[in-house]
């Protein structure tokens, strides 16, 4: 350092560039203070993506639309089978008019009509389930992740409940109590949290003996407030994901069923028997409209909440948050 | 006896016709020999087992009707020819039948190898497989309801199987001794209970009769040379079959796919089968396409006979669906009729044939072209005639019937009337018929007459928990044939049936009166015309009753295939019409125009028939 | 760990009997007319019975369930009773597993392959093009239901590309079609999951401090990133790989592949107890040894993760 150099430093060093502040409670208050708020931030880092965004708005716009659909003027009986006033039949695989928006189907009924009433009742299977799923899943799977005492009879429960196919719990159901939507619900939720428990569980098993638990445990905290506090914040954003996907995957669950026979019958439309019922004309390109309009309404659904649910579990991440 | 008499020497000749024609039929169908490329199908349901003695299964028959040959069978109009018996009698009293066999005549195993002459111990030794209990033979009764100490035997009231009626007398004749005369018996020799089986073959693989190809001997027209399950299926042309002249196509080899359904019609335009189904779904495409339209034709229908059913003894309706007051409307032969009158048969069809329903529905239980005496179809006797002629679909006397019903109804039953319609929900074709009736009738009727209420029912169960428990109020039933005589389409309203119980009526007076008819008609066995009459008679009152509304026949639908029509062997029952000798594939499909035309010619080709067989026996 | 293998091994044991039992039962409340065939209204009493004798359904439950048990400890998984009458369920299932295990791990292997370098690459161009036509690729896939895009590919494919629509024994030109379209789904899961555990891993500290340091990224991604994420997904592939022989029921109802896919669905509702009881009993043992090993594997890729209880921790 030269001593020019020096002589500039110290000249610097000018009373009038440093002062004593005034001892100030509140500003001392702020130091331990930070206005950050988890939620706040997520939303904050949220809303910034716009592809999310639009989504968001495709979905409010679709589930608002199906909710209110019956009551809009000019809307037809998803039942109600159309009399062709030339034969006096019913008016079969009309294609897509101004009178049938997306056409009618085989035996003559309205398909606009039958997709918004199969899309409320999906998404209304889906959501009960996945309410379900999500209460009773995540509390057995950080009970099972958590308390070590519990783990050897929740992994039997579960060992035993996922062995037992689904199917033959589905035949009984409906054996016993006739194909419905309320079969079909009871059915599901009696299977679906297994899979949110052990992810839960897992994601929990992974974290459990960090340190911080470890320090949260010598000090004495009680297990259900390190669950709360300490495990399941930190899976907030996997968790969030898990969620938005158990909405689109209920649906395709639904549409496996139908598959292999055992889904609502088509009296009840659902986006299950929609679809199915299009697969099979598939190949003829006059009919092929009645498989394409559900699987559009279908895939917004999953879509939407495939890409919202990445983007808030993005969004959720702390470590995102800036 | 004194008909008994009567009837002896026609029977004798009927026996002498079959007998003395086997030469001179090369003049008809199948003169020459003809060329024929090998067939290429598709399936979706895989063989549970192929022991033809066991099986109930309609496409387990097929193995074993290209397979296995019985004594006689029939052709392509229905008349009973000679097979593997070349002639027979019948005793005075029409209880002993005795066959003379062709000689000869050798079982082969899968892969073509002689294994031992065909003999009369053969059809011994089948029926006492079939007879044995412990075999759970699912076609038993059919053999021993009739065959003299058949049923004694089954249940173990008898041990020794020597005094059932059934004995070879040589190598190469085979008695039978039936338990009283049935008319009909000749047309049940070509069903599985009476196919033979070699005894020391049954013997030797035990358990493993039937389980896969290896454990089958055949002595029919194809061998069963590959089953891979869920793979694929060949049969192949036996030539040391004694009437291997007429069996044309080569080779059958079959693939299977669980989506035949979605994946065969693209796999038949592509070129890779022969032929497959086309379903009600893609059938507008099909037709509506000028060259698709040109492969695409009916498929033959089948004896199972549909009908709507009113239930009289709603004993497991649930209360919601107001039982009570369903049987006081049920037992209103004017509410019944206007649902009778009011149900447009042919909207409901659609859901299965939308281009030619009329094929499809059927004014009678018994079906048209299943049973004739006398060169007349069993529909065209008195009384079934005037309602074959009908349509039972009148919109303007269902209103007048309804508007009885209410006014005999005030007071007692409450309006609307709810109808509990059970369908099964496993597949979509009887799902939309119930929408589509319920609708339907709910129109013409007013929704303030009938409360349709169609209940899906899942498949498993699915009788047990409707129709059989009596749970219904008003459902779809069938019923199916097991010999060719109207007698089997009586079974479901006598006393044991679980059908509709009209016995169970608050006047039992029509009852009474339909089971004396049936009764009288089934004593009848010798005097065909006399049987028919009575049985037509019974069939007529029962409609007339609106007990239930006769709606169409099973089968049917579209198919896009090589194989030419109408020249398989035809029988209103049983297996005939699973087999492939005589079957010719084409170059190309033909399309519905073509098919009509040949179904026309068929049918009179078939009428002239059987007025050749009664003018010959009336001699 | 030892102790803890063999304690688990004997609790999976005991697993694996209350579910065959448990479904043993339950094959048993549904309705005997279901063996009854299509001639179930015209067949007499003595018939019906007949059959049920000859399937061991007249004996009462408890009956049936010790000839089970017992002729299970003998080795003997009985004879099916629907599906193929009177076949030993070995000899129909031995074939079978062969075709459902090899197509299962071809494709897994397969969608590891697609997958995981899909998630890598999307992980690593985080919101760049690439990132997005890949996301484009798996929202795809997982908003249209395989039912349909399954038939959609084969239907099309085969038609461009003139490849054969069914599978056929030896034909390997027609193994490539099922394979390739039974990874797609399994290739989007994977991206899916390692993109989201990459993207959350990077955000750690310990990545910032190696980055920091100046630690070349290629060994960040492959010693740091990836082994952390893989993690989770350790716990899944043993049952994943296992349970590949239970086949894929759209893939091999699609293609004729004579496999295991959609047999249980199949046996259930044809009510073919024996093969119920057999394929539950071997599906239970893998998927429930799946689970154990998934357990294993994930203590060693994270050494932080212990199994057994020990003492001092609730």
């Amino acid at each position: 350092m030269t001593r020019k150099e020096l002589q500039t430093l110290t000249a610097i060093e000018d009373d009038a560039l440093f002062t004593f502040a005034q001892y100030d409670p509140e500003a001392a208050e702020k130091t331990g203070y930070s206005d950050y708020s988890y939620w706040k931030s997520t939303f904050r880092i949220f809303f910034k993506n716009k592809t999310a965004l639009l989504l968001l708005a495709i979905m409010v716009l679709l589930v608002v639309f199906t909710v209110i659909q019956p009551y809009l003027p000019n809307q037809k009986d998803p039942t109600k089978i159309h009399i062709d006033p030339a034969t006096g039949h019913q008016l079969r695989n009309h294609p897509p008019s101004k009178e049938f928006w997306f056409g009618t189907n085989v035996i003559g009924q309205d398909l606009w009509a039958r997709i918004w009433s199969g899309t409320r009742t999906s998404l209304l299977i889906a959501i009960i389930v996945g309410i379900w799923e999500v209460v009773f899943g995540i509390f057995i799977g950080a009970l099972w992740g958590y308390v070590r005492q519990l783990d050897a009879l929740i992994t039997e429960i579960y060992n035993v409940i996922n062995n037992i196919p689904n199917t033959i719990l589905l035949t009984l159901l409906a054996y016993i109590m006739r194909p419905s939507f309320k079969t079909m619900v009871i059915a599901m939720c009696l299977t679906g949290w297994l899979g949110m428990a052990r992810f839960v569980r897992n994601q929990i098993v992974i974290i459990r003996d960090r340190e911080y638990n470890l320090a949260s445990r010598c000090l004495g905290t009680p297990t259900w407030r390190i669950i709360t506090k300490n495990v399941l914040p930190y899976l907030v954003s996997v968790i969030v994901m898990r969620i938005a996907l158990s909405i689109p995957g209920t649906i395709g669950w639904e549409v496996f069923l139908t598959y292999i026979g055992l889904g609502l019958p088509i009296e009840t439309p659902s986006l299950g028997n929609l679809l199915n019922e299009g697969r099979r004309v598939m190949m003829s390109s006059h009919l092929r409209y009645q498989l394409i309009f559900p699987a559009v309404v279908l895939s917004i659904i999953t879509v939407s909440f495939y890409v919202l649910g990445n983007a808030f579990a993005d969004a959720a991440d702390p470590r995102n948050h800036y | 006896m004194k008909s008994l008499k009567k009837m002896f020497p026609v029977l004798l000749i009927l026996v002498m016709l079959f007998a003395g024609c086997t030469p001179k039929e090369e003049e008809g169908n199948g003169a020459e020999v003809r060329e024929s490329e090998d067939y290429y199908g598709i399936y979706s349901g895989e063989l549970t087992t192929i022991n033809y003695l066991t099986t109930s299964s309609t496409a387990e028959f097929a193995i074993a009707a290209n397979t296995i040959d019985c004594l006689v069978e029939y052709d392509n109009l229905g008349i009973v020819r000679p097979a593997m018996a070349t002639e027979w009698t019948i005793s005075d009293d029409g209880l002993v039948w005795t066959f003379t066999l062709r000689e000869g005549q050798h079982w082969y195993t899968h892969d073509g190898t002689e294994y031992a002459e065909v003999t009369a111990q053969d059809w011994v030794d089948a029926m006492k497989y079939l007879l044995n209990p412990d075999n759970a033979s699912a076609t038993a009764d059919i053999a021993y309801r009739v065959l003299k100490n058949g049923e004694k035997y089954f249940l173990g009231e008898i041990d020794d199987f020597d005094e059932v009626g059934v004995k070879a007398l040589d190598k190469y004749t085979l008695e039978y001794t039936l338990e009283k005369p049935v008319p009909y018996f000749l047309s049940m020799l070509t069903y599985c209970p009476f196919m033979p089986a070699n005894g020391q073959f049954l013997e030797e693989v035990g358990e493993k009769f039937g389980t896969d190809n290896e454990y089958l001997l055949y002595n029919g027209a194809y061998l069963f040379t590959v089953w891979e399950p869920q793979e694929m299926q060949v049969l192949e042309k036996n030539e040391n079959y004694w009437d291997a002249d007429k069996v044309y196509i080569k080779k059958i080899e079959s693939k299977y796919n669980k989506e035949a359904a979605t994946l065969a019609p693209e796999m038949f335009l592509r070129g890779e089968i022969s032929g497959c189904d086309i379903s009600t779904d893609l059938l507008d495409e099909w037709m509506n396409d000028p060259e698709k339209s040109k492969m695409v034709r009916p498929a033959s229908t089948s004896f199972y006979s549909y009908f709507y059913a009113f239930n009289f003894d709603p004993r497991s309706v649930p209360e919601e669906y107001e039982p009570d007051n369903w049987k006081i409307a049920v037992n209103n032969i004017n509410f019944r009729k206007a649902l009778f009158h009011g149900l447009d048969r042919t909207a409901a069809v659609l859901t299965l044939d939308p281009y030619t329903p009329e094929r499809m529905i059927t004014n009678t239980i018994t079906l048209k072209n299943f049973a004739a005496a006398g060169g007349k179809d069993y529909t065209e006797f008195d009384g079934l005639a005037d309602i074959v002629a009908r349509e039972s679909f009148d919109p303007e006397l269902a209103v007048e019937y309804r508007d009885k019903a209410k006014e005999e109804l005030e007071g007692e039953a409450t309006f609307p009337i709810k109808v509990m319609m059970p369908y099964n929900t496993s597949g979509t074709q009887w799902t939309n018929e119930s929408q589509v009736v319920e609708q339907q009738l709910e129109n013409l009727l007013g929704e303030d007459f009938i409360d349709i209420i169609p209940v899906g029912f899942p498949p498993s169960g699915f009788l047990n928990a409707t129709r059989r428990a009596g749970n219904y109020c008003f459902q779809k039933c069938n019923w199916g044939p097991d010999y060719a005589d109207p007698e089997t389409y009586t079974d479901p309203w006598m006393p044991d049936g679980t059908y509709n119980w009209p016995e169970r009526a608050f006047d039992p007076e029509p009852y009474n009166h339909y089971k004396s008819l049936v009764d009288q008609a089934k004593e009848e066995v010798l005097d065909l015309e006399r049987r028919f009459e009575l049985f037509a008679e019974a069939e007529a009152f029962l409609i007339d009753q609106a007990w239930v509304i006769p709606i169409h026949c099973g089968g049917g639908g579209y198919v896009a295939t090589k194989l030419e029509p109408f020249t398989s062997p035809y029988a209103p029952f049983g297996i005939a019409d699973l087999q492939y000798k005589g079957q010719v594939v084409m170059k190309e499909p033909i399309d519905t125009e073509e098919y009509m035309r040949r179904y026309e010619e068929w049918e009179q080709a078939r009428k002239a028939a059987l007025e050749e067989q009664a003018a010959k026996q009336g001699q | 760990m030892l102790k803890y293998s063999i304690k688990r091994i004997l609790q999976s044991i005991v697993t694996v009997f209350i579910v065959i039992t448990v479904v043993f039962l339950l094959m048993r409340l549904l309705p005997v007319e279901g063996y009854y065939g299509e001639r179930a209204d015209k067949l007499t009493d003595a018939q019906k019975e007949a059959i049920l004798r000859k399937h061991g359904l007249l004996d009462p439950w408890y009956v049936q369930l010790k000839n089970f048990y017992s002729s299970l400890f003998k080795g003997d998984l009985g004879n099916s009773i629907i599906y193929r009458r009177d076949v030993p369920v070995v000899d129909i299932l031995k074939p079978k597993i062969p075709y459902s295990f090899g197509f299962g791990i071809a494709s897994l292997i397969l969608s590891l392959i697609i997958g995981l370098s899909m998630g890598i690459h999307m992980a690593r161009e985080k919101g760049g093009f690439w990132d997005n036509v890949w996301s484009a690729f798996v929202v795809f896939i997982n908003a249209v239901p395989a039912a349909v895009y399954l038939l959609f590919i084969q239907m099309y494919v085969t038609s461009i590309t003139k490849l054969p629509i069914l599978f056929t024994k030896g034909n390997f030109v027609s193994y490539i079609l099922p394979t390739v379209s039974m990874s797609l789904g399994g290739a989007a899961g994977y991206a899916m999951w390692m993109r989201r555990y990459m993207v959350d891993e990077l955000n750690k500290d310990y990545i910032k401090l190696a980055r920091a340091k100046g630690m070349p990224n290629k060994d960040i991604m492959v010693s740091h990133v990836m082994r952390n994420a893989f993690v989770p997904m350790a716990q899944y592939l043993p049952s994943s790989v296992l349970l590949t022989i239970s086949g894929s029921i759209y893939i091999e109802s699609l293609y004729s592949i004579p496999g295991m896919g959609g047999l249980l669905v199949d046996v259930i509702q044809r009510q073919d107890n024996t093969l119920v009881q057999a394929l539950v009993l071997i599906y239970s043992v893998l998927g429930i040894f799946g689970l154990f090993l998934g357990d294993i594997l994930m203590a060693v890729f994270d050494p932080r993760i212990r199994l057994e209880k020990e003492g001092g921790a609730r």
